[in-house]
């Protein structure tokens, strides 16, 4: 089966599915997991596996022993430690259109963070909100433990 | 904006901090070697940490500090090991025209195979471009249609891929610039990206 649709206003995308999941809505998966994770969504909480796809307002956590890595379409990786609570709140990755942004939260726990095409494109598009404040980068890797 | 402390300073501030450092926020060397920074805003102001392994205390940001690398492990050891996959990219070049690879690419195709297997629950993306040849509409076809026949070549793998999206950026996505009308073999191109 195929689908057409327009992609960033640019001409055709084609979407193949054959067999696999495909949305729009998707902004990129868990590419590691162990223990507990779940991912929560419209307040509805569900078990994450590899291959879980992530879209905007997710909140991921995992538990006392759990852990998860991500890749955003931007390439943006992201990875969490044990007791973690993290949000993508806003996502846009459509470079042709110069429609860039990344703003995510840590509520609490451990977050490894590395820098996608959206960073490098545009650094001020790019926010981690923690309980106290804002992180921003410039094109880079970062650690942070909110406790 | 306040940059970082002096290294006697730091060192201080680390004494006073070993072992009770709550929330912090500590800036790591890019794994191509660079460093890059990272900036905390909160109500008392911003502070900018510039140099690697430097962190910022953020209930007191203005306090940075060079953490323990034994306290950075044991913080951040799960964080740090659940890290996926870097992607990997893959530029492959036609023959002028057409959507057949050049000979050089099309031996590429089995290290894409490879890397996709290398990436657990892969996502991969292919975007086809043309060089500024001919009319911009045509191009925006002939730009999908490699890509089309790149991505027919990844579907044979029957490896875990979660999604294979293709698109088409015709000619206003120029590798390298050039005025209307120009052949360059570097645009003539399809990027593969296995995420």
């Amino acid at each position: 089966m195929k689908h057409f649709f327009a992609l960033s206003g640019l001409g055709l995308a084609l979407l193949i599915s054959s067999g696999v999941s495909a949305d729009d809505s998707v902004i990129g998966y868990i590419k590691t997991i162990s223990d507990e994770t779940s991912i929560v969504e419209n307040g509805k909480s569900v078990k994450a596996g590899l291959g879980s796809p992530i879209r905007i307002g997710n909140l991921i956590k995992t538990s006392e022993d759990g852990s998860a890595g991500l890749t955003l379409k931007d390439n943006t990786i992201l990875s969490i430690g044990p007791n973690t609570e993290f949000k993508i709140d806003k996502y846009q990755f459509q470079p042709q259109n110069d429609q860039l942004e990344l703003n995510a939260s840590i509520i609490k726990g451990t977050l490894h963070y590395i820098s996608g095409v959206i960073a490098k494109l545009k650094p001020d598009a790019v926010a981690v909100t923690t309980p106290t404040g804002v992180i921003a980068v410039r094109g880079t890797r970062f650690l942070v433990k909110i406790e | 904006m306040k940059k970082i402390s002096t290294p006697l300073l730091a060192l201080a501030i680390s004494l006073t901090l070993s072992g009770c450092a709550k929330s912090y926020l500590v800036l790591m060397e890019d794994h191509d070697g660079s460093t890059g920074k990272v900036m905390f805003k909160d109500a008392s102001g911003e502070t900018l940490i510039d140099q690697a392994g430097y962190a910022a205390v953020l209930s007191d940001a203005k306090n940075i500090f060079k953490p323990e690398q034994q306290q950075i492990e044991s913080d951040f050891n799960r964080a740090l090991s659940s890290e996926p996959t870097r992607p990997d990219i893959f530029l492959l070049y036609f023959n002028n025209g057409g959507t057949v690879l050049t000979e050089e690419s099309a031996a590429l195709i089995p290290k894409i195979f490879d890397a996709a297997a290398a990436h657990p629950a892969a996502d991969i993306s292919v975007i086809g471009h043309t060089d500024t040849v001919g009319d911009a509409e045509k191009n925006e076809k002939l730009a999908n249609e490699r890509a089309i026949q790149v991505s027919h070549l990844l579907e044979q793998t029957t490896l875990d891929v979660k999604e294979l999206v293709v698109t088409s950026h015709g000619e206003k996505n120029l590798l390298v610039k050039t005025a209307d009308e120009v052949a360059e073999p570097k645009n003539r191109r399809v990027e593969v990206t296995i995420r």
